[in-house]
Order: structure tokens, then C-alpha cells, then sequence
């Protein structure tokens, strides 16, 4: 049986960071599952840990005055969710299970405890969440450019 | 008669001829389908597109959405964004709509048999790539992997829905669809379309693309595709510019070099890529 060590080196966020860094932030994992419905993050509450999503489908949602949700983006497994810690700051979204989801949660006091302390684990943690933040910030920007109007 | 041996010679290419409206159907919202029904066989490859005539209104360049293999029916799928489009939805099963064509560059089918086939449509884009989805899957067993991928504005903006979930049912096809928003009632992805191209499982070595859709959709999909390996040259796209007589004659659809309505509206991406930078081009 693989342990939890190897398998969070399998998650593409993780993949190719040295296993001694993946061995020092081990101790900041939790492998967790979530019931269909269930959310992950709150919009206004503080976001304690990030998710790395193994399996299932997060929406990131948001609500109009009506009541009415709106989804504005689905994560999919690989993907990470979570980085407003980064700032830090509070869940912008809800983050709803939409199916069971599996996920690390890597606790954000602990993350940032070994990234202060160990400057190269910290760097590749930051350039890999830069990457990420990159990543989405362009698929909302074509979002926002409404392009089937 | 295969549809290569069917391509006739436009009669002449300037007067439109007369056709009977058999059919026409409510899509979405600003969007229909007629299907005509031409008074002789009408052969066309994918890709192709008419100019339809409102009479006394004006023309129209829309790409042909039907079956190829079909000659003796013409779909076409209309958005309604002007006069003359205006004019055309007012037309009903049993009017005469004036028709020019076909005309234009098509898919590259031949160039893409015994490869893995990657369409990717967003919003009406379908339309135009219907044919060419409809000749694939009709000779399913000259292609590899067939995925289609699919982008629209919300899940009520999903063009020909009924036949997507049809083809999503194939064993032998891949078929994935995103909005880019929705509510709680749609249970696919959400996100832009560029999404669902970064996780396609695509041989790089063995694959064509054909990319049908807004101009800026294509050019992120066409990035996207590059990062996953692709050469530009793999990737195909059809170009929108103001087409008027059809026949690269009155310029109004010129793109450096090139008149859309002749060497396209099918390009390959590498011949193109660079002019989509040009802006105002």
C-alpha cells in the first residue's frame, strides 16, 4: 500500500518537487473526502488549508442578490484550490463538492511554517502557485472577453 | 458518385438561384436552421459556405451546416446579427431564399485520415464544423481517436444539443463540452474552452486539429495546442471576414495576401497566424 508520501508526490502540483521537500511538507497533509454538496471554502471565511484535488469536480460559485448561483469556473482533478492564503486573505467563492471529491489539504500555518524555514521548498511552492494563479488568471481573462456573444 | 467527383461547377457564380425553404427550426435564442431543398443535386465539401440572398434586402455569406453526403437537402444555421439575417428569419418553410454557391476552401479531411481528429467548436463554430464531424464519423474507420470538443457562452446557449449528447454516446468518439458560466442546473464543465484542450489526450505526433469559432477562441486553442506539442501546421481554422461577391473578386474580404471568400475560409493556421496578429487585418 502506498503511503501518503508517495502518492501527494503523484498529484501534478507536487510532481516534480524533490522528494526531500515532498518529505517536509508530509507532516502538513491530510488525504480528505467530501459528500457530493459538501463545500470545501466559504466565501468570507478564513481559508485554512489548500486543497489538491485528486478525484471529483470543485465549482467555485458565487451568488446573485436574487439567491440565484452562478458557477464560474469548475477544478478538476490536478488542479489546486485554496491559493487566497498566498495574500492572505478570506474564500472570495464557495467551493462546492459537486461529486465526491478527494483531496490533500495541506494546512496553510503549517505550509507557510516550512516554507519560511527552508527557502528552496518555499520558492518551489511559490513559482509552482504563481504558475497555477498564471494559468487561471488567462482562462479568466478569455472568460471576461465574452467571445460567444 | 463520391462528393469530390459531385463538385460541380457554379453555373454562374453571380446570380443566385431560387430555392424553397423546407424546413425551418428554432435552434437557441437568435438562431435557426433552414433545411433547403434545392431543385437539382447539390454537392459540397465541408467547410464550404453560400451566399444567401433576402431579397431585396441583401446578401449573406453562411457556412453550409448538413450532412455532405445529402444532395438533396442544404442546411444552413443562421444567427441573426444584422438586416439581412434579420430579414432571412422572417422567412418561413415554403419561402424562396436566393442562393450563391458553394463556394470557399474546406476541411482537410484527406489530410487528416488515418490520424487522431480534434475539433474544437465554440459558440456557432459548430455549425460549420458539422460537416466535416458528420463525414468523419460517417468514414469513422479511416481516423484515429476522434474528440470533439465543444465551448459555449451557457448551458442555454448550446447549439444542437440533442445531436451532441447523440455523439457523446459513441463508443468510438470523445465528446466534451464547457460553459463558461452556468447555474446548478448544468452538470459538465465550467470554464473556457482552452480548459478542456490543456486536458485532451492528443499524440501531438498523429493529430489534426480543426478549429472552428470567434477569432480570439481560436487563437488561444491554437496557442493551447502548441504548448501541447502541436505544429501550426497540424492546426486548421476558418476565418469570418466581410464576404461579399464570393469569387475573390471585389476585395472586401481580404487578409494580407489572400480574399477569405476563395483561399478560405478554411486556412491552415500556419499560413494565417501571423496576419490574426495584425490588428484591423
Amino acid at each position: 500500500m502506498e503511503d501518503l508520501e508517495s502518492v501527494l508526490q503523484k498529484h501534478s502540483f507536487l510532481s516534480d518537487l524533490k522528494p526531500e521537500h515532498v518529505k517536509l511538507i508530509v507532516g502538513c497533509a491530510k488525504n480528505l473526502r467530501f459528500r457530493p454538496g459538501e463545500f470545501l471554502a466559504r466565501e468570507g471565511q478564513k481559508e485554512a488549508c489548500m486543497y489538491l484535488i485528486r478525484r471529483g469536480t470543485v465549482a467555485i460559485e458565487t451568488h446573485a442578490p436574487n439567491g440565484e448561483t452562478i458557477c464560474i469556473e469548475t477544478l478538476m482533478p490536478g488542479d489546486v484550490l485554496g491559493i487566497s492564503w498566498v495574500t492572505p486573505a478570506k474564500a472570495h467563492f464557495d467551493c462546492r463538492a459537486r461529486d465526491t471529491v478527494i483531496a490533500f489539504s495541506l494546512d496553510h500555518d503549517c505550509l507557510h511554517r516550512k516554507m519560511n524555514e527552508d527557502a528552496e521548498l518555499g520558492y518551489a511552492i511559490a513559482s509552482r502557485l504563481l504558475d497555477n494563479t498564471y494559468q487561471r488568471l488567462s482562462r479568466l481573462r478569455l472568460q471576461q472577453l465574452d467571445v460567444y456573444r | 458518385m463520391s462528393t469530390a467527383e459531385a463538385i460541380r461547377t457554379v453555373p454562374n457564380a453571380y446570380i443566385p438561384s431560387p430555392m424553397r425553404i423546407g424546413r425551418a427550426g428554432h435552434d437557441i435564442e437568435g438562431v435557426f436552421t433552414w433545411v433547403l431543398e434545392p431543385a437539382a443535386p447539390f454537392p459540397f465539401e465541408p467547410g464550404q459556405f453560400n451566399m444567401l440572398y433576402a431579397h431585396g434586402v441583401g446578401e449573406v455569406p453562411i457556412s453550409i451546416s448538413g450532412d455532405p453526403n445529402d444532395f438533396s437537402t442544404l442546411h444552413h444555421t443562421i444567427r441573426v446579427v444584422g438586416s439581412v439575417t434579420e430579414a432571412l428569419g422572417t422567412l418561413e418553410a415554403g419561402d424562396e431564399v436566393g442562393v450563391r454557391g458553394p463556394f470557399g476552401s474546406t476541411w482537410p479531411l484527406a489530410e487528416a485520415s488515418g490520424q487522431d481528429v480534434l475539433f474544437v467548436a465554440g459558440g456557432l463554430g459548430l455549425a460549420p464544423l458539422r460537416p466535416a464531424i458528420l463525414s468523419v464519423l460517417t468514414r469513422r474507420s479511416e481516423f484515429g481517436q476522434v474528440t470533439i470538443i465543444y465551448g459555449a457562452r451557457s448551458p442555454t446557449d448550446i447549439l444542437f444539443r440533442a445531436e451532441l449528447e447523440r455523439w457523446r454516446g459513441r463508443f468510438d468518439v470523445t465528446l466534451e463540452a464547457i460553459v463558461d458560466h452556468s447555474g446548478t442546473d448544468w452538470y459538465g464543465p465550467v470554464g473556457v474552452v482552452t480548459r478542456l484542450v490543456a486536458e485532451a489526450e492528443i499524440d501531438p505526433e498523429y493529430c489534426v486539429a480543426m478549429l472552428c469559432g470567434p477569432e480570439i477562441m481560436m487563437r488561444f486553442t491554437a496557442r493551447e495546442l502548441e504548448q501541447r506539442g502541436l505544429e501550426t501546421s497540424q492546426i486548421w481554422v476558418s476565418l469570418e471576414r466581410s464576404m461579399k461577391c464570393g469569387v475573390g473578386l471585389c476585395g472586401h474580404c481580404q487578409l494580407g495576401g489572400t480574399f477569405v471568400c476563395k483561399d478560405g475560409p478554411v486556412y491552415r493556421y500556419d499560413q494565417v497566424a501571423a496576419k490574426l496578429l495584425m490588428r484591423g487585418l
